[in-house]
């Protein structure tokens, strides 16, 4: 199981702190999912899965850093980061499709918090926003390489 | 949600940093630095002498001709350097600054932010103070053109309400054209600017040139005074600003003290309502009021007054109070007892005056900080043009809301204040945003943005009251403060 911390939503930097632990807590999953033995056939599309959501880490603290203007730091409302939260419990003993419909399950999560984000980000940051909205794409084409398996 | 860990629980003696060298301070007098939050001793600082100070100038003049001689693409590398450097460090100087001023790690990221925008301006010195020339300007034959020269050594006396950034709107533009320079940092938030040269130091800039000497009125009082410190700059209250001013122009200093504030946020019946309000308490909340930027005055205009009270008061009641290294807090403290006592007194007196306190900050508690100085989001219904809510600086999360029946009557409001610094007009009419704009004598305008806080690459503006002086901080007007002009007519027998 991965530890996660996920905080209410109502600022820049706690949404951006709620994507990090989303990505920290898909990517543990993903690499727990890569020693299943029943799993194995999609062992190495969960450890380059893994890679990338830690990437993608590396990438929303890159935007923390420099995608900031506090100008317009206004406090964010409308976004309940209940309705984003992700199961890291990984699943022990399962097969390729159980293994692929558990991560499903993170992806399609996280394409929703990032689509609903960058939503919320445009009106604020245009800049973060359009880093949001990258990642829900690319969360839901993961769901979509995840149901193919 | 966890609490972000701090860089140190204490700082101890903080030194200052002059000719290279971090040394303590022989005066034997220090003042403890108090984490407005939790109320905890993290550091002390040194109340540095005259002779001290003294000290600093000698080594920053003799630094000055080397460093003036070395050429400005040279000199600008170095702060290429810096920017990498405190790309690095980025979070820690975020951390330390909410650890030493209250405000919240998302502000703090911001002004680091900031920061470095100020030193990436000021690398781009070799284009920023070339200067001009005429062929036969003089006449057949004759040459002419003016040089941009440093001019030698200047100093600072910075405030509490930004520890990285106003120390920043100064000393790189004036270390890139060639000066050498002096910080006194606020005795309140010495850390951030103590972590920050020490970033100064390992990007290489040679002994001398930039130095920090920590202290009081006595530090500020020998910068002023001594006759090779060439100019001034100072960001704080207006009293301060005037004194500053007149203090260093008497000794003939160039000198730029920005001052005090009063800013309305005039609210017209077609704006965007929801945008209006969820920007208007970035403003009025934001690093709990003690900007010099922020919102004080609300002035709603016509209709729009009862549903625009109405929703901005509930909304400024989910405003999260508490310490700022939790990421989903939006307002902390302000900074001191005695800064909240102020502010205090000025909620009493605006009650006493005839107003109407609606949402009430003064008596919040934050559960686990029971030590800070925490005034809540206050709302103050039926402020009038007369009373002293409306007139004088608060510097606390105060907002003084006012009816008005015209955007002239507002705009008449706004002139009637002794202060200049901004003022912000939420509308959607490009007529009326025009008119409001070309109109206001205030130095920085808002139009459907509450917080009109330059980029490092414009001026940090100020009229009235709010600066004394004519050439601002940052961009370009920096580089002219910061420099003179030098005219060379040539002819060749």
């Amino acid at each position: 199981m991965v530890e996660c911390d996920f905080p209410e939503c109502n600022t820049f930097g706690s949404v951006i702190r709620f994507a990090l632990e989303l990505e920290k807590g898909a990517s543990g999953v993903y690499e727990e999912l890569a020693r299943e033995p029943h799993a194995a056939p999609a062992a190495e599309t969960f450890k380059t899965l893994a890679a990338a959501h830690k990437k993608r880490g590396e990438l929303l603290e890159f935007t923390r850093q420099q995608k900031l203007n506090e100008m317009i730091l206004e406090p964010i409302q409308d976004m309940n980061g209940k309705n984003y939260l992700i199961d890291t419990r990984t699943p022990k003993g399962v097969d390729v499709k159980a293994a692929a419909k558990f991560a499903g399950k993170i992806e399609e999560t996280s394409a929703r918090f990032y689509l609903d984000a960058a939503k919320i980000a445009k009106m604020l940051m245009a800049e973060a926003a359009r880093i949001m909205d990258r990642l829900g794409k690319e969360s839901q084409a993961n769901k979509a390489k995840l149901d193919a398996l | 949600m966890a609490l972000l860990s701090e860089v140190k629980k204490n700082y101890g003696k903080l030194k200052n940093y002059v000719n290279g060298e971090w040394i303590d301070s022989t005066s034997g007098k220090y003042i403890d630095i108090e984490n407005p939050t939790t109320g905890e001793i993290i550091g002390q600082v040194p109340m540095s002498s005259a002779d001290e100070t003294k000290a600093a100038i000698e080594a920053a003049n003799e630094a000055w001709w080397a460093w003036r001689e070395t050429p400005p693409i040279t000199r600008a590398r170095v702060f290429f350097k810096l920017k990498e450097v405190m790309e690095q460090h980025f979070e820690n100087i975020a951390r330390i600054m909410v650890q030493e001023q209250g405000k919240t790690i998302d502000e703090a990221r911001g002004e680091t932010r900031r920061t470095i925008e100020n030193v990436e301006t000021a690398a781009g010195i070799p284009t920023l103070m070339m200067g001009y020339g005429l062929e036969d300007g003089g006449a057949e034959g004759i040459d002419e053109e003016a040089v941009i020269s440093p001019l030698g050594v200047f100093g600072a006396v910075c405030p509490f309400n930004f520890p990285a950034m106003i120390p920043y709107w100064f000393w790189p533009y004036a270390v890139a054209a060639g000066n050498t320079y002096i910080i006194k940092p606020s005795s309140q938030v010495p850390m951030t600017q103590n972590y920050l040269t020490k970033l100064v130091e390992e990007a290489g800039f040679p002994p001398g040139v930039l130095n920090i000497v920590n202290g009081s009125h006595e530090v500020s009082d020998t910068l002023m005074e001594h006759p090779k410190v060439k100019g001034i700059s100072f960001v704080g209250s207006t009293p301060v600003a005037k004194y500053i001013y007149k203090k260093s122009a008497e000794n003939g200093k160039r000198v730029q003290a920005q001052g005090g504030a009063k800013n309305s946020l005039v609210v017209m019946p077609d704006a965007v309502l929801d945008r209006t309000i969820s920007n208007m308490l970035a403003s009025f909340y934001g690093c709990a009021g003690q900007r010099c930027l922020a919102g004080s005055n609300l002035v709603a205009v016509g209709d729009v007054a009862e549903p625009l009270l109405k929703s901005f008061v509930e909304r400024s009641k989910k405003i999260k109070v508490g310490y700022g290294m939790d990421e989903s807090v939006n307002m902390g403290p302000v900074i001191s007892a005695k800064a909240k006592t102020k502010v205090i007194e000025y909620i009493d007196g605006a009650e006493k005056e005839g107003a109407k306190v609606l949402l009430d900050g003064r008596k919040i508690k934050v559960p686990g900080y029971e030590k800070g100085h925490f005034v809540g989001p206050t709302v103050i219904d039926g402020v009038t043009p007369d009373m002293k809510i409306a007139k004088e600086e608060v510097f606390g999360p105060v907002v003084g809301y006012m009816r008005m029946n015209s955007l002239d009557e507002a705009i008449d409001f706004i002139h009637s204040s002794p202060f200049g610094n901004a003022a912000s007009i939420y509308t959607q009419s490009g007529k009326l945003a025009r008119e409001f704009r070309y109109r206001c004598q205030v130095g920085n305008v808002g139009i459907n943005v509450g917080l009109v806080a330059a980029m490092a690459y414009f001026p940090f503006a100020g009229y009235k009251n709010s600066f004394f002086g004519d050439l601002h901080g940052q961009g370009q007007d920096a580089v002219r403060f910061f420099t003179d002009r030098k005219v060379v007519i040539t002819r060749w027998f």
